[in-house]
């Protein structure tokens, strides 16, 4: 591994254009990813057609480098402004802005660039060391019911997180899940609570909904503090966490690793998943779980750790299997196309040089997250100095563009200010945003997986406990809620017995 | 077996399934063609109701790229993706019949508009430009299967798992793939089940994985898996065999008789915008498909196996004979077809 690791390298570094397009790739990945309203598939689309005027290594690496680095981009306006890049951003914001708001926003954005870089660093290794042995397993293993088990294991998990009280965080929960069933059925195609409209049928979109839900309530929650005289401006925190602070969460980060790891090699699944399963674990493990969505710095390391870790592990299906994990690996796809070239178990064999220079160059692309990030930040976290009346227009206009240019649809931009407005008018009640933004994109995904799941058992819901990964996940899942209740039971009688 | 088709379907499906391709002619000889009154004057918009990285969104860059190549008109891809591209459809009907907005659409806007008839006709209110991709279904298992290895084999291995037996596609109601499901599990009385996957990816996973049985896709989706030597076809449902896969039965040499239904994909313009630019596009378009660029694509597809070129009329009677087909069968699946 370390010979061919070392030729990658060199191949990557040794000529002066290869190494333009790596740091053009860097670059570019932590811009796009940090601009509200576009994303790093945004640049994957644009650059699509000049990749064939690249070599094949160079145009794959280009891609893989932006897929690194514009994950970890949204991280960082998901700490200061509470617009996650990304749907795998989305966790980050829950305790990355409340942080902010608490001038923490040094900590946070530090947390955020070392972990990410941890995290994808880790993915990187192993997805060097047992690219083919991993995605075999993993999809031998792993099928929808699984998939549908780790969904509800996940919701089970963080679904109190954010909340006033554990029932509201649930049914924040619920709420999403509700809003995830809108549109065309995953399986049969059927329209659902779309009200005759044609544009509802494709359901509702994740970047809107979480601009809405996130963004949007936020600055209408500020706005109120403004008008009413209790506006509190963000405090500018530079300083970083160190070292013994990082350390301490040493054990949230390797678990972070494996999780991201794992969602990430699953098929379709890809870095949101393992951003949110990343973050429930966090809560699931920790002491302080009424901590969580108020601005502690483990939920802002499980996140990041968690969805960086996811790139790596979805390369591995994609090299080694020809199955992209998600939009912008099947982006990546058709690189390989463009140049006579199919992913799959013959790259291995036909193109080795690619793969290594892939491979090295993630490596390093999650190296650069760390330097760069570090450096970037300083000059990023003066951005929180921008007065609010000037800021909260240019986040709504960015927001909306984010939302409209998704599908060009004038749908998503109301969708936006609809969930603005809910979730402005929800967050004074004390139910939790970040728990119904859990259950849209969870939602989508556990249905989606559940049905084609109840499909290959026949409709036999007992024999989804015949799948030993299936049957762990789901008990630890249904032992979560029932806990959950049980506190929430004795919660609500010693309030009473007061 | 019940056969579904009735007498006006088979003449236009005669038409339909035109043979397996020969050595590739360009159908359109002028290469040059002036602009009426200066149009297009700026960038063309192709309404793609699908996302960029599926085979609609493939298809629809490499035409774009081809169209442009010849003619120097840029066209701008806009991206609408849901509900089984019935957004991307009304979006383009909302759009200015203007000529300056063309659309890419699959097979799936027939069939919707085959069961509810206020859905847009492709052949009526939208005037096709070319279908520049047809192709046909195959049915596949993995290459190392022990349990079966032929059709006959699966066949007989189905039957004696009692309804237990799995196999992948996306089997959305109404869709190409039910239909055809339908057709093969009367036709052999065995009795399958059918996991819908709308996404390439878990799909084809499923297969290589062991989580389904067998996979029902069209070859240029799997081509691949077929180089790789993971996935096999056992059975090709055509009407004949292709050169490609010359030692796979079709299912007409199975005992099945029913006429395929074709997946193609084309490119099209409003009824309503001026006949001299309808002209002008088609004249584009179809010469696109000509390009060396498309034609290369296409083969890396395995869409030149089958002729995969239809020009206007051609596309006209190709999505007719669909629509009758379409028609029937659900009609006789007891379907709401209104």
């Amino acid at each position: 591994m370390w010979e061919n690791f070392a030729a990658g390298s060199l191949a990557l570094f040794s000529d002066p254009f290869t190494v333009a397009i790596f740091v053009f790739g860097v670059l570019g990945g932590m811009l796009f990813g940090a601009i509200p309203g576009v994303s790093m598939l945004t640049l994957a689309a644009i650059l699509l057609p000049f990749t064939a005027s690249l070599t094949p290594a160079q145009g794959v690496m280009l891609f893989a480098v932006i897929y690194c680095t514009g994950t970890y981009g949204g991280a960082i306006t998901a700490i200061l402004f509470n617009i996650p890049g990304a749907p795998e951003n989305a966790p980050t914001a829950f305790d990355g802005y409340p942080m902010t708001r608490q001038g923490k926003s040094g900590k946070a954005v530090g947390a955020a660039v070392l972990c990410s870089a941890i995290g994808g660093v880790a993915s990187a290794l192993v997805m060097m060391a047992a690219t083919e042995p991993l995605a075999n397993w993993a999809i031998r293993n792993i099928g929808p019911p699984e998939i549908f088990a780790l969904v509800f294991f996940g919701l089970a998990v963080a679904s109190s997180v954010g909340g006033r009280s554990i029932w509201k965080g649930w049914m924040s929960v619920l709420l999403g899940l509700i809003i995830a069933t809108i549109g065309q059925d995953p399986v049969g195609g059927i329209n659902r609570y779309n009200f005759g409209f044609t544009d509802l049928a494709a359901g509702i979109a994740f970047v809107p909904a979480i601009l809405g839900f996130f963004a949007v309530s936020e600055i209408f929650v500020q706005a109120e503090k403004k008008a009413t005289g209790k506006f509190d401006a963000p405090k500018v925190g530079m300083s970083f966490p160190s070292f013994l602070e990082i350390w301490a969460h040493r054990i949230a980060v390797v678990r972070s690793i494996l999780v991201g790891f794992f969602c990430g090699i699953l098929p379709g699944i890809g870095a949101t998943l393992a951003a949110f399963m990343g973050y429930g674990e966090a809560v699931r493990w920790s002491r302080d779980k009424e901590g969580f969505g108020k601005g502690k710095l483990e939920g802002v390391i499980s996140s990041e750790t968690a969805n960086n870790a996811a790139t790596g592990a979805a390369m591995i299906p994609l090299l080694a299997l020809g199955l992209p994990g998600g939009a912008l690996t099947a982006m990546m796809v058709a690189v390989f196309q463009m140049h006579d070239l199919e992913p799959g178990p013959l790259v291995f064999y036909n193109s080795p040089e690619l793969i290594w220079i892939v491979f090295a160059a993630m490596f390093y692309a999650n190296l650069s997250i760390l330097f760069i990030g570090l450096v970037e930040t300083k000059t990023i976290l003066y951005l929180l100095k921008i007065p609010f009346q000037f800021l909260a227009p240019m986040i709504l206009l960015l927001a909306s563009i984010g939302s409209y240019i998704g599908r060009g649809l004038v749908l998503d931009v109301i969708v936006m200010f609809g969930a603005g407005i809910i979730g402005f008018l929800l967050r004074r009640s004390g139910y939790s945003i970040p728990g119904i933004v859990l259950g849209i994109i969870l939602g989508k995904i556990g249905e989606q997986n559940f049905a084609q799941g109840m499909q290959m058992v026949h409709y036999d819901l007992g024999t989804y406990f015949s799948r030993p990964i299936c049957l762990i996940l789901i008990v630890a899942g249904a032992l979560t809620l029932l806990a959950g209740i049980y506190k929430a039971v004795g919660s609500s009688r010693s309030t009473a017995s007061q | 077996m019940k056969n579904y088709i009735g007498l006006s379907a088979l003449a236009g499906l005669l038409v339909m399934a035109s043979g397996t391709a020969s050595a590739f002619e360009c159908k359109v000889k002028d290469a040059t063609m002036a602009k009426p009154d200066g149009f297009p004057s700026r960038a063309l918009t192709m309404i793609v109701p699908y996302g960029p990285a599926g085979g609609s969104g493939q298809v629809a860059a490499a035409m774009a790229e081809a169209v442009t190549g010849h003619t120097d008109v840029a066209i701008n891809r806009d991206h609408k993706p849901g509900g089984s591209g019935t957004v991307g459809m009304t979006a383009y009907m909302a759009a200015p019949a203007d000529g300056y907005n063309v659309l890419e659409h699959i097979d799936d806007a027939s069939s919707a508009h085959a069961l509810d008839s206020s859905r847009p006709n492709p052949a009526a209110d939208l005037v096709p430009l070319v279908v520049s991709q047809v192709t046909f279904s195959q049915v596949y298992i993995r290459t190392n299967e022990t349990r079966y290895t032929d059709w006959t084999s699966f066949v007989k291995w189905v039957k004696a798992q009692d309804g237990k037996a799995t196999i992948a596609n996306v089997s959305k109601e109404g869709s190409m793939e039910r239909v055809t499901m339908k057709f093969i599990t009367d036709a052999t009385g065995m009795e399958i089940q059918q996991i819908s996957f709308d996404k390439g990816a878990p799909r084809y996973g499923a297969l290589l994985g062991g989580q389904v049985d067998a996979l029902f896709e069209q070859p240029g989706d799997v081509r691949k898996f077929l180089d790789a030597d993971n996935f096999k076809p056992i059975l090709t449902i055509f009407n004949e065999r292709p050169g490609v896969f010359a030692d796979v039965p079709t299912h007409k040499e199975m005992g099945m008789d029913f006429e395929p239904l074709l997946r193609f994909r084309g490119f099209y313009v409003h009824k309503d915008a001026p006949a001299d630019r309808v002209k002008w596009l088609q004249w584009a378009f179809q010469r696109g498909y000509c390009q060396d660029s498309y034609q290369a694509f296409n083969e890396s597809k395995f869409m030149n196996v089958i002729d995969s070129y239809r020009d206007t009329a051609g596309a006209i009677d190709l999505i007719n004979a669909s629509v009758d087909q379409y028609r029937e069968v659900y009609k006789s699946m007891g379907m709401d077809v209104k």
